[in-house]
């Protein structure tokens, strides 16, 4: 898994990222450089992280994460994370995890919902 | 398998290693080895005729005879009585030894035969052997009580194996019979198209707190609901690692994309919380499980509209 | 008992700790533990192994070993590094204490995800963390 297997891909004046299933930490570093390099780019409003196949979230993965949605919020952009899995949610909370200012949502239907509603009320 | 064995500290070993504490503190040596083995040509002459008489006694009883339903179970257990007694007096009294002890007591417990009559089947047992202890002219005064004095040594250490072995099979009945209740005490259900509620009655315990974390969570994914109600009324009484539990389960749904509102909150649990200096001002709480399917109705910009009441107002 | 109920994995690089993740994640499913409790031993061995990676001077090594019992499974795992070793053991174990890349939850927070923890370390010589997983047969 290395990190030129994750693509961003830009929708309108959002970006959309797919994690796999077992990220590596240079998958994650990775993760976070094309993220900013693409929102520079792009002026992006926002970021929704496809954690959905996603089954491992450690305190370096949550960290990441965590600074990554402050580093978007100082380039002017909101992170949503979308479709955490239950067993990730449980380990997470019970490590003691914290995602920041990331908002989650069930799926990418509804992080799509926050945007759209967002910009309706701007 | 010794690598295996040093690295694991399962309770199974670990009750062999306390077994040998137990030989050591009855005092069961090599000497009593030995004893029992002087033993063991006497066992063998007359092991057919111990386990005949002991079936015979016990099919004359109908509280033990109602265990004995057929001729083939009965061949079958006769056989493994005889074993049973040769081992008594075998001499090796080791890993192999504990677990067929062990076992006797977990068959018993499946079987339902209660310890009252595997003691006192042992009590009649002892009838048998002890005269041909004190009356074989093969042993003298003082090896008949070396060799009494060991047999009554291991069948003590016998009877504590086995009766153990039931309490601990019956212990693993109960513990999973509780978690079957646990389940079904909370039941997590859809209540509109994304709402979930989940009455919780009685007490969260950890163990608990992650069974229902974990129906709670699946559930809200498996019909996608943005919004969980979590009702409290029927927990007797909160405290502060029951409200650390309540507030885990809200985090971990926050992760998902979901929010809970916890309804049922009662004067003395409000007191309760309050008194606790538990801080819930972030959670939405309401008094009812109706007060709170409003807020998620509203949550969901879902408008419910009084049928009869439009039709009259207009 | 096979080798398949046993094993190790070294752990020299920052991809070993996928690897690690990856072998415990198999083994654990393969024991019988559910979902969430995979998820569970396969944080705690992110976490684990990668102290051991930031930590370890020179090189470690991850060992597992399936535990079973009638009615229950379990996995022991242990880490052990030949790295400069923890001075307060207690500190380290405490919510917040972090000396390297994590959110100071790393130690603390493993043990919440398993059942027993046990910690030795020597400074100048070396750490080693046990740490087990129960679980239920369904």
């Amino acid at each position: 898994m290395d990190g030129n297997s994750l693509s961003v891909i830009k929708l309108k004046n959002i970006l959309l990222v797919t994690v796999p299933d077992d990220p590596g930490d240079d998958t994650i570093q990775e993760l976070q450089n094309k993220v900013l390099n693409a929102i520079e780019k792009y002026e992006s409003k926002g970021l929704i992280l496809d954690i959905s196949n996603v089954n491992i979230l450690d305190s370096f993965f949550a960290r990441t994460i965590s600074e990554t949605t402050q580093m978007v919020a100082l380039m002017g952009g909101q992170t949503v994370i979308a479709g955490m899995q239950p067993a990730v949610a449980i380990t997470a909370t019970e490590l003691g995890l914290h995602l920041g200012k990331a908002i989650s949502t069930l799926d990418v239907d509804k992080a799509l919902d926050i945007f759209t509603d967002n910009f309706k009320t701007v | 398998m010794p690598y295996i064995n040093s690295h694991s500290n399962s309770r199974y070993i670990s009750a062999f290693d306390k077994w040998q504490e137990q030989k050591d503190f009855v005092k069961f040596t090599k000497d009593d080895e030995e004893a029992l083995k002087k033993m063991h040509p006497t066992a063998m002459k007359y092991a057919d005729d111990f386990v005949e008489k002991l079936y015979e006694h016990l099919m004359s009883h109908p509280d033990t005879k109602r265990f004995l339903s057929d001729e083939k179970t009965l061949n079958r257990l006769k056989l493994a009585q005889k074993a049973y007694f040769l081992d008594l007096t075998s001499g090796d009294y080791g890993e192999e030894y504990f677990n067929s002890r062990l076992k006797v007591g977990i068959v018993h417990q499946r079987i339902g035969l209660p310890p009252r009559i595997y003691m006192t089947t042992y009590c009649y047992y002892m009838q048998l052997i002890i005269p041909t202890i004190y009356g074989n002219p093969d042993f003298d005064a003082e090896t008949a009580n070396a060799i009494f004095m060991a047999l009554y040594k291991i069948i003590n250490l016998d009877q504590e194996l086995a009766i153990s072995a039931y309490i601990h099979a019956t212990d693993e009945v109960i513990s999973r019979q509780s978690e079957e209740i646990m389940e079904m005490s909370t039941p997590v259900i859809q209540i509109w198209d994304g709402v979930v509620a989940a009455p919780i009655i009685g007490t969260l315990d950890s163990g608990r707190t992650q069974q229902f974390m974990e129906r709670l969570l699946e559930k809200i994914v498996e019909t996608n609901s943005p919004v969980a109600l979590v009702d409290i009324t029927g927990v007797p009484q909160i405290d502060t690692a029951t409200a650390q539990h309540l507030i885990d389960t809200i985090n971990a749904v926050k992760l998902l994309g979901s929010q809970v509102i916890i309804t049922g909150v009662r004067p003395v649990i409000a007191q309760t919380l309050v008194h606790l200096g538990i801080d819930l001002t972030d959670i939405i709480t309401r008094p009812s499980m109706a007060a709170g399917l409003k807020v998620a109705l509203d949550k969901l910009s879902i408008k419910v509209t009084d049928m009869s009441k439009t039709t009259q107002g207009s | 008992m096979g080798c398949e109920n046993t094993g190790e994995c070294h752990i020299g690089s920052e991809g070993d700790i996928v690897t690690c993740r990856k072998v415990i994640r198999n083994v654990a499913t393969a024991a019988g533990f559910g979902m969430t409790d995979v998820t569970r031993i396969v944080t705690a061995v992110s976490e684990l192994a990668r102290n051991v990676y930031v930590h370890a001077e020179s090189t470690g090594m991850m060992r597992w070993n399936i535990l079973q019992q009638p009615g229950k499974v379990g996995i022991e795992l242990i880490f052990e590094d030949q790295g400069k070793g923890i001075a307060d053991i207690d500190q380290a174990m405490e919510a917040g204490f972090t000396t390297a890349n994590s959110m100071g939850m790393g130690l603390s927070g493993v043990k919440r995800l398993m059942d027993e923890m046990l910690i030795s370390s020597e400074l100048g010589v070396g750490t080693t963390v046990r740490v087990v997983k129960w679980g239920r047969i369904k």
